[in-house]
């Protein structure tokens, strides 16, 4: 009998969720590297009694749009961003994260560091080290570290295979147990950062309309409240008579 | 509803970037006043389904799960280093540095302070100082008969005498050079202090290999570009008005569960 209250209550509780994805999304509209995340809703189909049969709708999956976002350039010679896909790594007590924030800046031991502070792997996993003194820091496509003339290192920039498994982190991190393949296609490019791929425009549509669901999702609440009080009186009169 | 705080922390995020935004068109026209902006990161995210969990008996997995963000925290409010371009002045104690380092500052309390700001200026004992007053270090003393003074590129005071032929060298100019500059904390009146973030300061010559060097009857602009400020700023303020919509959309959705009979 409150089957269509439920059936209202599981997008309900999808459609709150989802707007929570996109206050997430418009929050993080400038953040470096931030990709755009939506929501994959799927019916889930109940039998509650024999000959019964209700479909209900779940949110089953968060998915990340991979699509590289616009370049911005800051002419800060420490910020450097990725062009085709690919990913930085870098050190963390727990192993290594890939992210896609090339916000770098030097530690107080002149390595080179994310904004986290964490070592920005190079080539063979090693860390990067610019000398002291450096006057002037060039980062070539291929992430060549070049300071004073001198080769310091390179940046290394990995790929995966299956992006989507990619498990996000805070703070732009994200980490996954595949193992990292190479990316000798990504160019990069220094004094530039990527932005987020956030489309405004499009979130502040689907937030309307989720507003918009939600309120006639109420409404058949509603309706179904309406329909089992007249329902209840309505009988209740038939056995007076 | 999460999507409340959400976009509290949009709107916060949004407000400093504003913040900084203003600051650096405040500072365009201040003297060795390097730019800032504000950079931002995602914060933690819940999961709601994990990805990689198993979905059936078969050992099938979640391609992903789901996995909900809770807003937006500013990570840091960075300063660019960039040269600035470089003013003609008339006055002889005014040096800016082309390339990399800072002037070391005496403060009153004793320590040492940092600036790119060279418009300096000589007290009643003939020192050289900053506009506060503070001594340039290593002190530099211009005699009151000096007629001229000179500044080379290496940092070297020149000063002619009344009746000599050859001008007298009295004090060298150092500049302080940091492994991560970006590290200094800005303390105002254009100075900056060491921190554990910025490496020790190194010091040598101007010229010398890792530091720039000085160009007298020469200042510093601020690196500030007003075109970009201006156009960031706009883009902050939308983003801020946006975040507020947010707001604003999740009070009417808690407003349609109000009316629930």
């Amino acid at each position: 009998m409150e089957n269509p209250i439920y059936i209202s209550l599981s997008r309900q509780t999808a459609l709150q969720r989802q707007m929570e994805m996109v206050a997430n999304n418009i929050a993080n509209m400038n953040t470096t590297a931030y990709k755009n995340q939506r929501m994959l809703f799927q019916e889930y189909v109940d039998r509650p009694a024999i000959g019964e049969k209700i479909s209900l709708v779940q949110d089953y999956n968060t998915t990340r749009e991979l699509r590289e976002g616009p370049i911005q350039a800051t002419n800060n010679p420490l910020d450097v961003a990725l062009q085709g896909d690919g990913y930085f790594t870098v050190e963390t007590m727990s192993g290594p994260r890939y992210t896609r924030a090339g916000h770098f800046r030097l530690n107080n031991d002149s390595e080179l560091v994310d904004g986290n502070g964490l070592p920005v792997m190079g080539e063979n996993d090693l860390r990067l080290q610019i000398p002291q003194n450096a006057r002037t820091i060039d980062i070539k496509g291929d992430g060549t570290i070049i300071a004073d003339n001198v080769q310091v290192g390179r940046i290394k920039v990995v790929r995966f295979e299956r992006e989507q498994f990619m498990k996000e982190t805070a703070g732009g991190l994200y980490v996954t147990d595949e193992q990292p393949l190479d990316a000798p296609d990504t160019k990069m490019a220094q004094g530039m950062l990527e932005q987020s791929n956030v489309q405004p425009v499009l979130e502040m549509t689907s937030m309307i309309e989720i507003m918009r669901q939600y309120q006639s999702n109420q409404k058949m609440m509603e309706a179904e409240h309406e329909r089992q009080r007249t329902a209840i009186s309505k009988l209740g009169r038939v056995s007076q008579a | 509803m999460r999507s409340l705080s959400i976009g509290a922390t949009g709107m916060l995020a949004q407000q400093l970037n504003v913040e900084t935004i203003s600051n650096n068109i405040a500072n365009a026209t201040t003297t060795g006043f390097k730019r800032q902006r504000a950079e931002f990161q995602d914060l933690l995210y819940q999961n709601m389904r994990r990805v990689g969990s198993t979905s059936s008996d078969a050992g099938t997995v979640v391609p992903s799960g789901v996995q909900v963000g809770a807003g937006v925290r500013p990570s840091a409010v960075y300063r660019i280093n960039e040269q600035g371009s470089v003013n003609p002045t008339e006055n002889p104690l005014d040096i800016a540095i082309k390339g990399n380092g800072y002037f070391q500052i005496q403060l009153p309390s004793g320590e040492t302070a940092y600036t790119r700001s060279g418009n300096f200026m000589v007290n009643a004992q003939g020192e050289v100082v900053t506009g506060n007053g503070y001594a340039v270090q290593p002190n530099i003393v211009v005699p009151a008969e000096a007629v001229d003074v000179t500044i080379n590129a290496s940092g070297e005071v020149l000063v002619k005498l009344q009746g000599q032929v050859t001008p007298a060298n009295v004090g060298q100019i150092q500049l302080a050079n940091f492994a991560n500059p970006a590290g200094l904390e800005a303390v105002g009146d254009n100075l900056l202090m060491e921190t554990p973030a910025s490496g020790n300061p190194i010091t040598a010559n101007p010229g010398q290999p890792g530091f720039g060097s000085i160009m007298q009857y020469a200042l510093e602009n601020s690196n500030v570009n007003i075109v970009s400020e201006i156009t960031n700023l706009i883009t902050a303020q939308r983003a801020y008005e946006m975040n507020s919509k947010v707001i604003r959309s999740t009070d009417e959705m808690m407003q349609t569960v109000n009316q629930l009979r």
